[in-house]
Protein backbone atom coordinates (compact mmCIF):
# COMPACT_ATOMS: atom_id res chain seq x y z
CA UNK A 1 0.00 0.00 0.00
CA UNK A 2 3.04 2.70 1.09
CA UNK A 3 4.94 1.57 -2.22
CA UNK A 4 1.66 2.27 -4.49
CA UNK A 5 1.54 5.90 -2.78
CA UNK A 6 5.06 6.07 -3.27
CA UNK A 7 4.67 5.06 -7.00
CA UNK A 8 1.67 7.57 -7.40
CA UNK A 9 3.90 10.44 -6.02
CA UNK A 10 6.93 9.71 -8.20
CA UNK A 11 4.64 9.60 -11.17
CA UNK A 12 3.01 13.07 -9.95
CA UNK A 13 6.70 14.56 -9.72
CA UNK A 14 7.26 13.33 -13.49
CA UNK A 15 4.32 15.21 -14.61
CA UNK A 16 5.58 18.31 -12.79
CA UNK A 17 9.27 18.15 -14.12
CA UNK A 18 7.21 17.05 -17.30
CA UNK A 19 8.24 13.73 -17.81
CA UNK A 20 6.16 12.53 -20.23
CA UNK A 21 6.66 9.71 -22.74
CA UNK A 22 7.79 12.30 -25.29
CA UNK A 23 10.46 13.74 -22.70
CA UNK A 24 11.63 10.30 -21.80
CA UNK A 25 12.48 9.27 -26.01
CA UNK A 26 14.27 12.68 -26.06
CA UNK A 27 16.76 12.52 -23.04
CA UNK A 28 17.35 8.97 -24.79
CA UNK A 29 18.34 10.81 -27.99
CA UNK A 30 20.47 12.67 -25.62
CA UNK A 31 22.71 9.79 -24.42
CA UNK A 32 21.75 8.39 -28.03
CA UNK A 33 20.72 5.02 -26.67
CA UNK A 34 19.58 2.83 -29.25
CA UNK A 35 18.38 -0.41 -30.14
CA UNK A 36 21.39 -1.46 -31.27
CA UNK A 37 22.47 -0.86 -27.67
CA UNK A 38 19.46 -2.84 -25.88
CA UNK A 39 21.09 -5.75 -27.79
CA UNK A 40 24.47 -5.53 -26.03
CA UNK A 41 23.63 -4.75 -22.58
CA UNK A 42 21.19 -7.86 -23.02
CA UNK A 43 24.66 -10.13 -23.40
CA UNK A 44 25.78 -8.78 -20.23
CA UNK A 45 22.77 -9.36 -18.39
CA UNK A 46 23.56 -12.45 -16.79
CA UNK A 47 26.72 -11.50 -15.92
CA UNK A 48 25.13 -8.72 -13.47
CA UNK A 49 21.86 -9.70 -12.59
CA UNK A 50 23.47 -12.24 -10.20
CA UNK A 51 25.71 -10.01 -8.32
CA UNK A 52 23.23 -6.95 -7.97
CA UNK A 53 23.85 -7.60 -3.84
CA UNK A 54 27.57 -6.96 -4.26
CA UNK A 55 27.16 -4.29 -6.34
CA UNK A 56 24.56 -2.25 -4.07
CA UNK A 57 26.60 -2.67 -1.58
CA UNK A 58 29.45 -1.47 -2.92
CA UNK A 59 27.72 1.52 -3.72
CA UNK A 60 26.67 1.97 0.01
CA UNK A 61 29.72 1.36 1.39
CA UNK A 62 31.63 3.59 -0.50
CA UNK A 63 28.42 6.66 0.21
CA UNK A 64 29.33 5.65 4.22
CA UNK A 65 33.18 7.08 3.91
CA UNK A 66 31.19 10.44 3.71
CA UNK A 67 30.25 12.12 6.97
CA UNK A 68 27.64 14.29 4.66
CA UNK A 69 26.43 11.01 3.63
CA UNK A 70 25.34 10.36 7.35
CA UNK A 71 21.88 11.58 7.41
CA UNK A 72 20.64 8.80 5.13
CA UNK A 73 22.80 6.51 7.18
CA UNK A 74 21.10 7.66 10.31
CA UNK A 75 17.82 6.74 9.43
CA UNK A 76 17.59 2.94 9.01
CA UNK A 77 14.09 2.94 7.39
CA UNK A 78 15.20 5.04 4.55
CA UNK A 79 18.58 3.08 4.58
CA UNK A 80 16.78 -0.02 3.76
CA UNK A 81 14.48 1.00 1.38
CA UNK A 82 17.19 3.36 -0.83
CA UNK A 83 19.48 -0.52 -0.56
CA UNK A 84 15.80 -1.99 -2.15
CA UNK A 85 15.61 0.29 -4.61
CA UNK A 86 18.89 0.67 -5.45
CA UNK A 87 19.19 -3.53 -6.50
CA UNK A 88 15.98 -2.76 -8.19
CA UNK A 89 17.46 0.05 -9.76
CA UNK A 90 20.32 -2.46 -11.41
CA UNK A 91 18.34 -4.97 -11.84
CA UNK A 92 16.14 -2.35 -13.90
CA UNK A 93 19.71 -1.18 -15.35
CA UNK A 94 20.10 -3.98 -17.53
CA UNK A 95 16.50 -5.22 -18.29
CA UNK A 96 16.45 -3.36 -21.64
CA UNK A 97 13.16 -1.62 -20.76
CA UNK A 98 13.80 2.17 -19.62
CA UNK A 99 10.17 3.80 -20.20
CA UNK A 100 8.02 4.90 -17.64
CA UNK A 101 7.79 2.50 -14.78
CA UNK A 102 11.92 2.73 -14.90
CA UNK A 103 11.77 5.99 -14.84
CA UNK A 104 9.45 6.36 -12.47
CA UNK A 105 11.94 4.44 -10.29
CA UNK A 106 14.41 6.93 -10.83
CA UNK A 107 12.57 8.98 -9.49
CA UNK A 108 11.62 7.58 -6.47
CA UNK A 109 15.52 7.03 -5.83
CA UNK A 110 16.24 10.43 -6.36
CA UNK A 111 13.26 11.58 -4.40
CA UNK A 112 14.64 9.51 -1.30
CA UNK A 113 18.16 11.27 -2.20
CA UNK A 114 16.57 14.42 -1.59
CA UNK A 115 14.81 13.71 1.40
CA UNK A 116 17.84 12.31 3.21
CA UNK A 117 19.95 15.75 1.90
CA UNK A 118 22.15 13.63 -0.08
CA UNK A 119 24.29 16.77 -1.95
CA UNK A 120 24.87 15.82 -6.16
CA UNK A 121 28.78 15.06 -5.62
CA UNK A 122 28.55 12.39 -3.08
CA UNK A 123 25.69 10.67 -5.24
CA UNK A 124 27.84 11.10 -8.19
CA UNK A 125 31.13 9.52 -6.50
CA UNK A 126 29.40 6.28 -5.24
CA UNK A 127 27.79 6.29 -9.10
CA UNK A 128 30.65 6.23 -10.78
CA UNK A 129 32.18 3.18 -7.88
CA UNK A 130 29.38 1.45 -9.33
CA UNK A 131 29.84 1.94 -12.68
CA UNK A 132 33.34 0.63 -12.29
CA UNK A 133 32.61 -2.21 -10.27
CA UNK A 134 30.17 -3.35 -12.94
CA UNK A 135 32.64 -2.39 -15.46
CA UNK A 136 35.67 -4.73 -13.65
CA UNK A 137 33.04 -7.88 -13.63
CA UNK A 138 32.03 -7.24 -17.14
CA UNK A 139 36.58 -7.45 -18.62
CA UNK A 140 36.88 -10.06 -15.98
CA UNK A 141 34.67 -12.33 -17.14
CA UNK A 142 34.94 -11.90 -20.90
CA UNK A 143 38.16 -12.27 -21.62
CA UNK A 144 37.38 -14.52 -24.62
CA UNK A 145 35.39 -11.38 -25.94
CA UNK A 146 37.19 -7.96 -24.90
CA UNK A 147 35.92 -5.55 -27.16
CA UNK A 148 32.22 -7.15 -27.30
CA UNK A 149 32.46 -6.54 -23.80
CA UNK A 150 33.76 -2.88 -24.12
CA UNK A 151 30.81 -2.45 -26.50
CA UNK A 152 28.65 -3.81 -24.28
CA UNK A 153 29.91 -1.87 -20.82
CA UNK A 154 29.92 1.52 -23.26
CA UNK A 155 26.23 0.62 -24.31
CA UNK A 156 25.10 -0.06 -20.70
CA UNK A 157 26.81 3.59 -19.75
CA UNK A 158 24.31 5.42 -22.07
CA UNK A 159 22.04 4.07 -19.86
CA UNK A 160 23.92 5.22 -16.76
CA UNK A 161 24.22 8.78 -17.93
CA UNK A 162 20.44 8.53 -18.49
CA UNK A 163 19.90 7.87 -14.61
CA UNK A 164 21.98 10.26 -14.16
CA UNK A 165 20.16 12.92 -15.77
CA UNK A 166 17.16 12.28 -14.19
CA UNK A 167 18.50 11.86 -10.64
CA UNK A 168 20.17 15.34 -10.99
CA UNK A 169 16.83 16.64 -11.90
CA UNK A 170 15.04 15.51 -9.55
CA UNK A 171 17.60 16.95 -6.97
CA UNK A 172 17.67 20.14 -8.40
CA UNK A 173 13.84 20.71 -8.97
CA UNK A 174 12.93 19.13 -5.26
CA UNK A 175 15.87 21.78 -4.21
CA UNK A 176 14.41 24.64 -5.78
CA UNK A 177 10.80 23.97 -4.97
CA UNK A 178 11.97 24.36 -1.56
CA UNK A 179 13.67 27.31 -2.47
CA UNK A 180 10.51 28.52 -3.80
CA UNK A 181 8.65 27.26 0.06
CA UNK A 182 11.27 29.31 1.80
CA UNK A 183 10.82 32.50 -0.18
CA UNK A 184 6.87 32.16 0.26
CA UNK A 185 7.62 31.66 4.30
CA UNK A 186 10.05 34.85 4.36
CA UNK A 187 7.59 37.04 2.53
CA UNK A 188 4.71 35.50 5.35
CA UNK A 189 7.05 36.63 8.20
CA UNK A 190 7.99 39.74 7.38
CA UNK A 191 4.71 41.22 7.30
CA UNK A 192 2.99 39.65 10.55
CA UNK A 193 0.26 40.99 11.80
CA UNK A 194 -0.13 40.76 15.88
CA UNK A 195 -3.55 41.19 17.43
CA UNK A 196 -2.63 43.04 21.01
CA UNK A 197 -6.90 43.18 22.19
CA UNK A 198 -9.76 42.69 20.62
CA UNK A 199 -9.94 44.97 17.84
CA UNK A 200 -6.12 46.31 18.25
CA UNK A 201 -4.15 45.46 15.51
CA UNK A 202 -0.15 45.90 15.75
CA UNK A 203 1.94 45.99 12.70
CA UNK A 204 5.56 46.34 13.13
CA UNK A 205 7.83 46.62 9.92
CA UNK A 206 11.37 45.81 10.04
CA UNK A 207 13.71 46.59 7.21
CA UNK A 208 13.65 47.91 3.78
CA UNK A 209 10.19 48.84 1.95
CA UNK A 210 10.24 48.52 -1.38
CA UNK A 211 6.87 48.87 -4.01
CA UNK A 212 6.58 45.64 -3.80
CA UNK A 213 6.72 44.81 -0.14
CA UNK A 214 4.64 47.78 0.83
CA UNK A 215 1.78 46.84 -1.16
CA UNK A 216 2.44 43.04 0.27
CA UNK A 217 2.18 44.73 3.94
CA UNK A 218 -0.61 47.02 2.76
CA UNK A 219 -3.14 43.90 1.51
CA UNK A 220 -2.20 41.85 4.63
CA UNK A 221 -3.30 44.46 6.80
CA UNK A 222 -6.19 45.07 5.16
CA UNK A 223 -7.56 41.43 5.34
CA UNK A 224 -6.22 40.89 8.80
CA UNK A 225 -8.45 44.62 9.39
CA UNK A 226 -11.21 42.76 7.69
CA UNK A 227 -10.91 39.17 9.43
CA UNK A 228 -10.20 40.45 13.08
CA UNK A 229 -12.41 43.49 12.89
CA UNK A 230 -10.17 45.61 13.96
CA UNK A 231 -11.26 49.45 14.40
CA UNK A 232 -7.50 50.31 15.59
CA UNK A 233 -3.43 49.62 14.07
CA UNK A 234 -0.68 50.68 15.67
CA UNK A 235 1.53 50.50 12.78
CA UNK A 236 5.19 50.70 14.27
CA UNK A 237 8.10 51.78 11.58
CA UNK A 238 11.03 52.30 13.83
CA UNK A 239 12.53 49.29 12.24
CA UNK A 240 12.27 50.91 8.75
CA UNK A 241 15.30 51.56 7.08
CA UNK A 242 15.07 54.28 5.45
CA UNK A 243 12.04 56.69 5.32
CA UNK A 244 12.02 58.21 2.13
CA UNK A 245 9.25 60.18 0.38
CA UNK A 246 8.20 57.06 -1.09
CA UNK A 247 7.91 55.05 1.72
CA UNK A 248 6.08 58.11 3.53
CA UNK A 249 3.52 57.69 0.24
CA UNK A 250 3.50 53.64 1.03
CA UNK A 251 2.64 54.35 4.67
CA UNK A 252 -0.14 56.85 3.51
CA UNK A 253 -1.97 54.62 0.97
CA UNK A 254 -2.03 52.30 3.70
CA UNK A 255 -3.49 54.38 6.16
CA UNK A 256 -5.98 55.74 3.83
CA UNK A 257 -6.93 52.05 3.10
CA UNK A 258 -7.61 50.92 6.24
CA UNK A 259 -9.62 54.08 6.93
CA UNK A 260 -11.68 53.77 4.19
CA UNK A 261 -12.63 49.76 6.00
CA UNK A 262 -13.06 51.70 9.44
CA UNK A 263 -9.95 51.08 10.84
CA UNK A 264 -7.76 54.04 12.42
CA UNK A 265 -3.83 53.87 12.09
CA UNK A 266 -1.30 55.15 14.40
CA UNK A 267 1.90 55.47 13.12
CA UNK A 268 4.60 55.39 15.97
CA UNK A 269 8.23 54.98 15.54
CA UNK A 270 9.06 58.17 13.48
CA UNK A 271 11.70 60.14 14.61
CA UNK A 272 12.17 63.96 15.12
CA UNK A 273 15.01 63.56 12.29
CA UNK A 274 13.15 61.38 9.64
CA UNK A 275 9.92 63.91 10.36
CA UNK A 276 12.37 66.47 9.61
CA UNK A 277 13.71 65.57 6.88
CA UNK A 278 10.08 64.90 5.19
CA UNK A 279 9.25 68.27 5.91
CA UNK A 280 12.17 69.48 3.86
CA UNK A 281 10.49 67.05 1.35
CA UNK A 282 7.12 69.12 1.51
CA UNK A 283 5.41 66.25 3.26
CA UNK A 284 3.90 67.28 6.69
CA UNK A 285 3.13 63.18 8.47
CA UNK A 286 1.56 64.57 10.83
CA UNK A 287 -1.09 66.36 9.10
CA UNK A 288 -1.66 63.62 7.40
CA UNK A 289 -1.96 60.82 9.70
CA UNK A 290 -1.87 59.83 13.56
CA UNK A 291 1.68 59.78 14.37
CA UNK A 292 2.94 59.09 17.90
CA UNK A 293 6.72 59.33 18.80
CA UNK A 294 7.31 56.07 20.71
CA UNK A 295 5.12 52.20 20.40
CA UNK A 296 4.18 52.60 24.13
CA UNK A 297 2.35 55.92 23.53
CA UNK A 298 1.01 54.33 20.13
CA UNK A 299 -0.19 51.37 22.58
CA UNK A 300 -1.88 53.38 24.84
CA UNK A 301 -3.71 55.74 22.65
CA UNK A 302 -5.14 53.09 20.98
CA UNK A 303 -6.62 51.36 23.82
CA UNK A 304 -8.21 54.92 24.70
CA UNK A 305 -9.33 55.13 21.47
CA UNK A 306 -11.24 51.67 22.18
CA UNK A 307 -12.19 52.73 25.46
CA UNK A 308 -10.18 50.52 27.87
CA UNK A 309 -8.97 52.55 31.01
CA UNK A 310 -5.91 53.19 31.39
CA UNK A 311 -4.05 54.68 34.17
CA UNK A 312 -0.76 55.51 35.14
CA UNK A 313 0.72 53.62 31.75
CA UNK A 314 -0.89 50.19 33.16
CA UNK A 315 -3.98 49.51 31.00
CA UNK A 316 -6.61 47.42 33.12
CA UNK A 317 -8.82 44.87 31.45
CA UNK A 318 -11.81 46.57 32.56
CA UNK A 319 -13.37 48.61 29.69
CA UNK A 320 -15.26 51.97 30.04
CA UNK A 321 -18.44 52.15 28.52
CA UNK A 322 -19.10 55.09 26.36
CA UNK A 323 -20.49 57.84 28.00
CA UNK A 324 -24.23 57.65 27.75
CA UNK B 1 -11.79 30.69 -22.62
CA UNK B 2 -10.87 33.44 -25.76
CA UNK B 3 -7.98 35.90 -25.59
CA UNK B 4 -9.24 39.01 -26.71
CA UNK B 5 -12.73 40.63 -26.48
CA UNK B 6 -14.21 43.90 -28.18
CA UNK B 7 -16.30 45.16 -25.65
CA UNK B 8 -18.75 48.46 -27.85
CA UNK B 9 -19.30 51.22 -25.30
CA UNK B 10 -22.11 53.56 -26.31
CA UNK B 11 -24.62 53.07 -22.69
CA UNK B 12 -23.48 53.43 -18.91
CA UNK B 13 -24.37 49.66 -18.91
CA UNK B 14 -21.42 48.61 -21.29
CA UNK B 15 -18.85 50.60 -18.57
CA UNK B 16 -20.19 47.54 -16.39
CA UNK B 17 -19.25 44.82 -18.97
CA UNK B 18 -16.34 45.70 -19.88
CA UNK B 19 -15.33 45.61 -16.33
CA UNK B 20 -16.64 42.16 -15.78
CA UNK B 21 -14.99 40.93 -19.03
CA UNK B 22 -11.71 42.53 -17.98
CA UNK B 23 -12.48 40.86 -14.60
CA UNK B 24 -12.81 37.34 -15.92
CA UNK B 25 -9.86 37.97 -18.32
CA UNK B 26 -7.29 38.54 -15.67
CA UNK B 27 -8.74 36.35 -13.39
CA UNK B 28 -8.07 33.33 -16.37
CA UNK B 29 -4.68 34.86 -16.71
CA UNK B 30 -4.25 33.98 -13.15
CA UNK B 31 -3.70 37.63 -11.80
CA UNK B 32 -4.90 38.01 -8.13
CA UNK B 33 -7.97 39.58 -6.27
CA UNK B 34 -6.34 42.78 -5.78
CA UNK B 35 -4.50 43.19 -9.17
CA UNK B 36 -8.15 42.07 -10.76
CA UNK B 37 -9.87 45.02 -8.84
CA UNK B 38 -7.34 47.23 -9.85
CA UNK B 39 -7.63 46.38 -13.65
CA UNK B 40 -11.25 46.65 -13.46
CA UNK B 41 -11.01 49.95 -11.47
CA UNK B 42 -8.78 50.99 -14.78
CA UNK B 43 -11.30 49.72 -16.99
CA UNK B 44 -13.85 51.01 -15.68
CA UNK B 45 -12.59 54.70 -15.37
CA UNK B 46 -11.46 54.63 -19.11
CA UNK B 47 -14.90 53.51 -20.39
CA UNK B 48 -16.62 55.63 -18.68
CA UNK B 49 -15.04 58.43 -20.35
CA UNK B 50 -16.00 57.14 -23.40
CA UNK B 51 -19.28 57.28 -22.67
CA UNK B 52 -19.16 60.58 -20.97
CA UNK B 53 -17.40 62.11 -23.32
CA UNK B 54 -17.21 60.38 -26.59
CA UNK B 55 -20.98 59.08 -26.75
CA UNK B 56 -19.48 55.96 -28.45
CA UNK B 57 -16.28 53.91 -28.26
CA UNK B 58 -15.02 50.31 -27.61
CA UNK B 59 -12.64 48.58 -24.92
CA UNK B 60 -10.77 45.94 -26.54
CA UNK B 61 -8.96 43.18 -24.15
CA UNK B 62 -6.48 40.80 -24.97
CA UNK B 63 -4.64 38.21 -22.30
CA UNK B 64 -0.71 38.66 -23.20
CA UNK B 65 1.44 35.94 -23.28
CA UNK B 66 5.19 36.47 -24.41
CA UNK B 67 7.02 33.17 -22.93
CA UNK B 68 8.33 35.26 -20.53
CA UNK B 69 5.68 36.53 -18.55
CA UNK B 70 1.53 37.04 -18.88
CA UNK B 71 -0.12 39.63 -18.53
CA UNK B 72 -3.14 41.91 -19.94
CA UNK B 73 -3.88 44.67 -22.17
CA UNK B 74 -6.42 47.02 -22.61
CA UNK B 75 -7.17 49.46 -25.34
CA UNK B 76 -10.13 52.29 -24.90
CA UNK B 77 -10.32 54.00 -27.95
CA UNK B 78 -12.83 56.59 -29.36
CA UNK B 79 -13.77 58.99 -32.05
CA UNK B 80 -14.69 61.40 -29.19
CA UNK B 81 -13.75 65.03 -29.39
CA UNK B 82 -10.30 64.27 -28.36
CA UNK B 83 -8.44 66.09 -25.20
CA UNK B 84 -7.23 69.79 -25.92
CA UNK B 85 -4.52 69.89 -22.77
CA UNK B 86 -3.32 66.17 -22.47
CA UNK B 87 -1.05 67.59 -20.04
CA UNK B 88 -3.57 69.12 -17.74
CA UNK B 89 -5.71 66.24 -18.34
CA UNK B 90 -2.90 64.27 -16.74
CA UNK B 91 -2.51 66.11 -13.62
CA UNK B 92 -3.59 65.13 -10.25
CA UNK B 93 -6.65 66.83 -9.04
CA UNK B 94 -7.66 68.69 -12.32
CA UNK B 95 -11.30 68.05 -13.31
CA UNK B 96 -13.95 69.78 -15.16
CA UNK B 97 -17.94 69.65 -14.66
CA UNK B 98 -18.23 65.93 -16.04
CA UNK B 99 -14.48 65.28 -14.67
CA UNK B 100 -12.52 64.31 -17.26
CA UNK B 101 -9.64 62.82 -16.48
CA UNK B 102 -10.54 61.86 -12.52
CA UNK B 103 -9.67 58.61 -13.68
CA UNK B 104 -6.33 59.17 -15.97
CA UNK B 105 -3.59 60.09 -13.65
CA UNK B 106 -4.98 57.33 -11.11
CA UNK B 107 -4.88 55.24 -14.10
CA UNK B 108 -1.25 55.50 -15.03
CA UNK B 109 -0.10 55.12 -11.48
CA UNK B 110 -1.93 51.62 -11.16
CA UNK B 111 -1.02 50.17 -14.87
CA UNK B 112 2.58 49.34 -15.57
CA UNK B 113 2.17 50.41 -19.02
CA UNK B 114 0.15 53.46 -20.39
CA UNK B 115 -0.17 55.58 -23.23
CA UNK B 116 -2.37 58.34 -24.19
CA UNK B 117 -2.57 59.34 -27.56
CA UNK B 118 -5.70 61.75 -28.49
CA UNK B 119 -6.43 64.42 -31.51
CA UNK B 120 -8.97 67.30 -31.22
CA UNK B 121 -11.77 66.32 -33.38
CA UNK B 122 -10.46 62.51 -33.99
CA UNK B 123 -10.56 60.57 -31.21
CA UNK B 124 -8.98 59.40 -28.25
CA UNK B 125 -6.81 56.05 -27.58
CA UNK B 126 -5.79 54.76 -24.21
CA UNK B 127 -3.08 51.84 -24.43
CA UNK B 128 -2.52 50.15 -20.85
CA UNK B 129 -0.74 46.54 -20.00
CA UNK B 130 -0.66 44.94 -16.59
CA UNK B 131 1.97 42.20 -15.86
CA UNK B 132 1.71 39.24 -13.52
CA UNK B 133 4.03 39.90 -10.99
CA UNK C 1 -32.09 47.41 -11.07
CA UNK C 2 -33.05 49.86 -7.99
CA UNK C 3 -31.80 49.89 -4.25
CA UNK C 4 -34.08 49.67 -1.59
CA UNK C 5 -33.66 52.11 1.63
CA UNK C 6 -34.87 50.88 4.62
CA UNK C 7 -35.77 52.34 7.92
CA UNK C 8 -34.36 52.13 10.86
CA UNK C 9 -35.55 54.85 13.65
CA UNK C 10 -34.19 57.73 12.16
CA UNK C 11 -31.37 56.39 10.73
CA UNK C 12 -31.86 55.37 6.52
CA UNK C 13 -30.16 52.14 5.52
CA UNK C 14 -29.38 51.10 1.70
CA UNK C 15 -27.98 47.54 0.91
CA UNK C 16 -25.73 47.91 -2.69
CA UNK C 17 -25.89 44.51 -4.30
CA UNK C 18 -23.63 43.74 -7.15
CA UNK C 19 -22.82 45.57 -10.34
CA UNK C 20 -24.57 48.97 -9.67
CA UNK C 21 -24.53 51.12 -13.41
CA UNK C 22 -24.75 55.06 -13.09
CA UNK C 23 -27.91 55.22 -13.54
CA UNK C 24 -29.34 53.02 -10.54
CA UNK C 25 -26.19 55.04 -8.40
CA UNK C 26 -27.87 58.16 -9.36
CA UNK C 27 -31.44 56.69 -8.76
CA UNK C 28 -29.93 55.51 -5.62
CA UNK C 29 -28.93 59.47 -5.02
CA UNK C 30 -32.43 60.68 -5.65
CA UNK C 31 -34.64 58.37 -3.73
CA UNK C 32 -31.67 59.06 -0.63
CA UNK C 33 -32.37 62.91 -1.27
CA UNK C 34 -36.38 62.33 -1.37
CA UNK C 35 -35.92 60.37 1.89
CA UNK C 36 -34.03 62.74 3.84
CA UNK C 37 -36.13 65.51 2.55
CA UNK C 38 -39.32 63.87 3.83
CA UNK C 39 -38.36 62.04 7.10
CA UNK C 40 -36.60 62.96 9.83
CA UNK C 41 -33.17 61.83 9.67
CA UNK C 42 -30.19 61.46 11.99
CA UNK C 43 -27.99 59.12 10.04
CA UNK C 44 -27.29 57.34 6.66
CA UNK C 45 -25.70 53.86 6.21
CA UNK C 46 -24.55 53.02 2.69
CA UNK C 47 -23.45 48.94 2.54
CA UNK C 48 -21.44 48.69 -0.63
CA UNK C 49 -20.17 45.10 0.87
CA UNK C 50 -20.81 43.55 -2.24
CA UNK C 51 -19.82 45.90 -4.62
CA UNK C 52 -16.50 44.64 -6.18
CA UNK C 53 -15.50 47.59 -7.29
CA UNK C 54 -15.37 51.24 -6.59
CA UNK C 55 -15.14 53.87 -9.14
CA UNK C 56 -14.83 57.69 -9.40
CA UNK C 57 -18.53 57.93 -10.13
CA UNK C 58 -19.69 55.78 -7.69
CA UNK C 59 -17.25 57.44 -4.64
CA UNK C 60 -18.76 61.14 -6.70
CA UNK C 61 -22.25 59.57 -5.95
CA UNK C 62 -21.27 58.94 -2.32
CA UNK C 63 -19.86 62.33 -1.61
CA UNK C 64 -22.73 63.47 -2.97
CA UNK C 65 -25.55 61.73 -0.75
CA UNK C 66 -23.08 62.42 2.12
CA UNK C 67 -23.96 66.37 1.14
CA UNK C 68 -27.54 66.36 0.99
CA UNK C 69 -27.50 63.92 4.02
CA UNK C 70 -25.42 66.72 5.81
CA UNK C 71 -27.60 69.56 4.50
CA UNK C 72 -30.41 68.28 6.35
CA UNK C 73 -28.09 67.70 9.83
CA UNK C 74 -27.69 63.87 9.02
CA UNK C 75 -24.17 62.01 9.35
CA UNK C 76 -23.30 59.15 6.77
CA UNK C 77 -21.27 56.29 7.33
CA UNK C 78 -19.74 54.38 4.32
CA UNK C 79 -19.78 50.68 5.27
CA UNK C 80 -18.58 47.28 3.82
CA UNK C 81 -15.35 48.39 1.41
CA UNK C 82 -13.32 45.35 0.61
CA UNK C 83 -9.94 44.70 0.78
CA UNK C 84 -9.19 44.90 -2.35
CA UNK C 85 -11.69 47.74 -3.03
CA UNK C 86 -10.14 49.96 -0.52
CA UNK C 87 -6.34 49.23 -2.18
CA UNK C 88 -7.63 49.77 -5.72
CA UNK C 89 -9.20 53.35 -4.58
CA UNK C 90 -5.97 54.56 -2.86
CA UNK C 91 -4.26 53.25 -5.55
CA UNK C 92 -6.26 54.69 -8.05
CA UNK C 93 -6.33 58.06 -5.89
CA UNK C 94 -9.73 58.21 -5.29
CA UNK C 95 -11.22 59.28 -1.99
CA UNK C 96 -14.18 59.24 0.76
CA UNK C 97 -12.91 62.59 2.42
CA UNK C 98 -14.95 63.59 4.75
CA UNK C 99 -17.34 60.40 5.17
CA UNK C 100 -16.80 58.00 7.62
CA UNK C 101 -16.26 54.93 7.10
CA UNK C 102 -16.75 51.64 9.04
CA UNK C 103 -16.07 48.01 8.58
CA UNK C 104 -19.69 46.57 8.12
CA UNK C 105 -23.46 47.40 9.03
CA UNK C 106 -23.45 47.03 12.98
CA UNK C 107 -20.05 48.83 13.24
CA UNK C 108 -21.57 51.81 11.08
CA UNK C 109 -25.06 51.61 13.03
CA UNK C 110 -22.42 52.32 16.07
CA UNK C 111 -20.77 54.59 14.90
CA UNK C 112 -23.87 56.61 14.27
CA UNK C 113 -24.72 55.39 18.05
CA UNK C 114 -21.49 56.54 19.56
CA UNK C 115 -21.63 59.99 17.74
CA UNK C 116 -25.55 60.91 18.50
CA UNK C 117 -24.31 60.27 22.12
CA UNK C 118 -21.58 62.79 21.58
CA UNK C 119 -18.65 60.40 22.86
CA UNK C 120 -15.19 61.01 20.62
CA UNK C 121 -16.09 58.66 17.18
CA UNK C 122 -13.71 57.80 14.54
CA UNK C 123 -13.09 61.13 12.16
CA UNK C 124 -13.78 59.69 9.03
Amino acid sequence: MGEQLEQRESFALMHQMGLNDGAIERRKQVVALEHSDLARIARIRDLVLPRVDEFTAAFFEHLAKFDEARPLFDNRALLEKAKRLKAEHLQGLVSGDYSRHYVAQRIELGRLYAVAGLEMRFFLGAFHQLLRFIGNEVMTHSEHAPLEAFDAFMSLKKVAFFDLGLIVDVLVFERERIIRQQQEAIRELSTPVLQLRDRLLLLPIIGVIDTYRARLITENLLEAVRARRAKVVVMDVTGVATIDSRVANHILQTVTAARLMGARVIVTGITAAVAQSLVALGIELDRLLDTVGDLQGGIELAEQILGYRVSQGNASESRANATS
Amino acid sequence: MADEFHVPIEREEDVVIARQKGRELAAAAGFSMTDRTIIALAISEMARNIVSYARRGEVMLRKLDDGARVGILIVAEDEGPGIADIELAMRDGYSTAKSLGVGLPGTKRIMDEFELISVVGKGTKVTMRRWLR
Amino acid sequence: MSVPILKQGDVLIASIQSALSDQDLVQLRDDFAEKIGRLRTRGVVIDVTALDVLDSFATRTLRGIAYIAKLRGAQTVVVGIQPEVAFAMVQLGLSLDGIATALDLEEGLAHLGDTANGSAGDGG
